[in-house]
């Protein structure tokens, strides 16, 4: 990992926003501290998959889970849900080992999406719900509530087999909510949605963590995260490389991100001033990331010199940057 | 929730949703019908019987009607009766297989050659007293052999030998693919993650496992109830005592399928993602039928030897041999309780193994666990 991202957020952040994240802080164990993640390690075969990851959820918080591909993500989600043995490290729940008990009061929506294919709609949720320890009544109400919520109501009756992709994919987020779980956890809930089904599920997700569920899910969507979560995590290589709300993150960075808008520049124009990258050009248009520590007025004193300055704004940099800059190889 | 309300609710959504297949309604059906259609064909070509019966001079007058009289019942057999000018010449006939039974009146006895055919003395016994104008209950007529009896099995306990071990067989395989099916599909399309999220492995195995044996087992109980019955109400032309037999079928099903539909699941869920179902189970089918046709050979060869012996107890094969050599021979009552003994064992002993991998071939992807990988891991856990 070239930046130590862990370290210099630790140092800046305790004046800043006292213990807010940070990766190597002791776990928090506060009565409202629910999912506690900590310390976990999986290794298969040669891969280490988990190496030390350590992350909280908390009720009524919604927390974007973040990382690259193979950094882990699944794996920590399984291992919530007992699926995969860890090697070290363990799951909290309110402060104590998480078993099947515990586990009935939690949704979890798999990154790789399955239901019975021929089972009816209505009686899988219904299914699912008694598997989570519901009664048959409150099971039957439940998955028929949460059909019509969905806009899934006329479909209860039919085969899963029988639905759209994008109606299989609310059978889907039902069968995570249907037993009222007090965690919430899924993985990559957002991948294959059209915009009206982003827009539904990411309102869900607000109602349910307004409920006071906490509720965790991952996604690679990072201007969907930026939009709807207030905390992310970033997780690579099996470990958090950033935590905390999505604010105090952007502000901790090295790194600001300065938009400039020319007219008559010339076109390979760069301001030529130490840590000044330019990561984006088009159409007199650019984006430029620069250490924090370069003053914005140097910036914008070079592009003035050069061309007309339509446009300067001057800031922290967005989640996709941050991300970048955090899991660059 | 306790593991064992999960495992009635998984238990239940198998035996729900299979009987809305139809499929096992069908079956069953098709079974009981062709069991009916076997028994009423027997009937209809079944030749009417003939009783040979010879009988000292001077024969009683109207002992000819009197034996037609009495045969009357078994459904209109033919009586023929030749009276011989001596015991000997009697015997004669009687070795020659030409006549079943020899009346010797002087001494009322009901000469056989090997085995006492019950029907035929019958029909003398009513005869006589016809003849003599006297009522039951003592029986007229002491019957004897002329060689001692042999204890070869009869054509009809061969029958229940082997159309129930192939009944236990075709079970046992069809029940177990449904089994494996049933653990292909929900490893396949993923639904097995969100199931155990919940749900301890083992105890989705056991709700599998219960629920389709569950269905199995009632489906064998209809047959052999139906059959039982038949044999019984006399339909079949065998001995009512058989019926204990075919009943053995019953519960050696219920042990024969806890250990196979096991072995089947653990195949289903170390199949990696391109094998479907058939594919997968075929270690295990492959397993099942050697068993078959190798017991059938080991029984057919010598039933009351060292190796059929062995058959019996040996947890693989005792669910088919157990009940097919109670019919044929016998078993020892102590063989019975060292079988059904082992078997317990080697099921517990499945489970066991069973629970610790089936999570982890479920949730393994690709290209499958190997069953030693599955072992090993196991073994590490």
């Amino acid at each position: 990992m070239p930046s130590p991202m862990v370290g210099r957020l630790g140092n800046e952040m305790i004046g800043e926003i006292g213990d807010r994240c940070g990766a190597r802080r002791p776990p928090r164990r506060s009565a409202m501290t629910m999912l506690n993640v900590d310390a976990i390690g999986k290794r298969f075969g040669p891969v280490t998959a988990l190496d030390g990851c350590s992350f909280t959820v908390e009720r009524g918080r919604m927390l974007g889970f973040l990382g690259p591909n193979g950094a882990g993500k699944t794996t920590t989600m399984r291992a919530i849900f007992g699926l995969v043995e860890l090697d070290g490290g363990a799951v909290l729940w309110d402060g104590d080992p998480i078993g099947p008990v515990e586990r009935l009061r939690f949704g979890y929506m798999p990154e790789e999406r399955g239901l019975y294919p021929r089972m009816r709609v209505g009686e899988q949720l219904a299914y699912l719900g008694r598997l989570h320890g519901l009664d048959a009544h409150d099971a039957h109400a439940a998955a028929s509530d949460w059909l019509t919520r969905l806009g899934l109501a006329d479909r209860a009756g039919a085969k899963v087999v029988e639905l759209s992709h994008g109606n299989q994919q609310r059978a889907q987020l039902a069968a995570a909510l249907v037993h009222t779980p007090e965690l919430l956890v899924l993985d990559e809930p957002f991948a294959g949605l059209d915009p009206v089904a982003v827009r539904t599920l990411a309102q869900v997700l607000r109602d349910e963590a307004a409920r006071g569920v906490a509720v965790l899910f991952s996604s690679h969507q990072l201007d969907l995260v930026e939009e709807i979560c207030e905390e992310v995590a970033i997780i690579d290589r099996g470990r958090i490389v950033a935590e905390g709300s999505l604010d105090a993150l952007r502000r901790a960075s090295e790194r600001r991100r300065i938009a400039l808008r020319l007219d008559g520049a010339p076109p390979e124009w760069e301001p030529e001033i130490r840590g000044v990258d330019v990561v984006e050009r088009a159409n007199g248009d650019l984006r430029l990331l620069v250490d924090r520590d370069v003053e914005p007025q140097a910036v914008l004193a070079a592009a003035e010199r050069t061309a007309r300055v339509v446009g300067f704004s001057y800031g922290p940099p967005s989640l996709a940057e941050l991300f970048l800059e955090l899991v660059e190889r | 929730m306790s593991g064992r309300h999960a495992i009635t609710l998984v238990a239940t959504r198998e035996i729900r949703e299979r009987l809305r297949s139809k499929a096992f309604i069908a079956s069953t059906l098709l079974i009981v019908a062709l069991l009916a259609v076997s028994a009423v064909i027997g009937r209809l070509f079944d030749p009417q019987q003939t009783f040979d019966y010879a009988v000292t001079a001077p024969a009683p007058a109207g002992l000819a009607t009197a034996l037609q009289g009495a045969a009357e019942p078994f459904d209109d057999a033919k009586v023929k009766l030749r009276t011989v000018d001596s015991a000997a010449a009697g015997r004669r006939l009687l070795e020659n297989g030409d006549v079943d039974a020899l009346l010797l009146l002087p001494t009322d006895r009901l000469v056989f050659r090997k085995n006492v055919d019950v029907q035929v003395a019958a029909v003398a016994d009513t005869a006589i007293r016809a003849v003599r104008n006297e009522l039951p209950p003592e029986p007229e007529l002491t019957t004897a052999t002329l060689h001692a009896p042999d204890d070869e099995p009869g054509d009809a306990a061969l029958l229940v030998a082997y159309a129930g071990s192939l009944l236990l067989f075709m079970s046992l395989a069809f029940y177990g693919q449904w089994v494996i099916s049933g653990v292909v599909e929900e490893k396949n399309n993923r639904v097995v993650e969100v199931i155990l999220s919940a749900v301890r492995p083992r105890d989705l195995l056991a709700g599998k496992v219960i629920g389709i044996g569950s269905l199995g087992l009632a489906q064998l109980v209809l047959v052999v109830g139906f059959a039982v019955g038949l044999l019984v109400g006399g339909v079949f032309d065998a001995p009512a005592s058989l019926g204990a037999d075919v009943a053995l079928v019953v519960p050696w099903f219920v042990l024969g399928f806890a250990l196979y539909a096991v072995a089947y699941a653990v195949a289903g869920a170390l199949a990696s993602n391109q094998q479907n179902a058939e594919t997968a189970a075929q270690p295990v089918t492959y397993a099942l039928l050697t068993v078959y046709f190798g017991s059938y050979i080991v029984l057919a060869a010598d039933p009351e030897g060292p190796l059929a012996s062995l058959l019996t107890v040996f947890p693989l094969t005792a669910p088919l041999v157990l009940p097919a050599r109670s019919a044929l021979v016998g078993v020892p009552l102590w063989q019975h309780g060292l079988a059904i003994l082992l078997v317990v064992a080697a099921i517990v002993a499945l489970v066991r193994f069973a629970g610790r991998v089936y999570a982890l071939g479920l949730l393994h992807g690709g290209s499958g666990l190997g069953l030693r990988a599955a072992w090993r891991i196991a073994r590490e856990h």
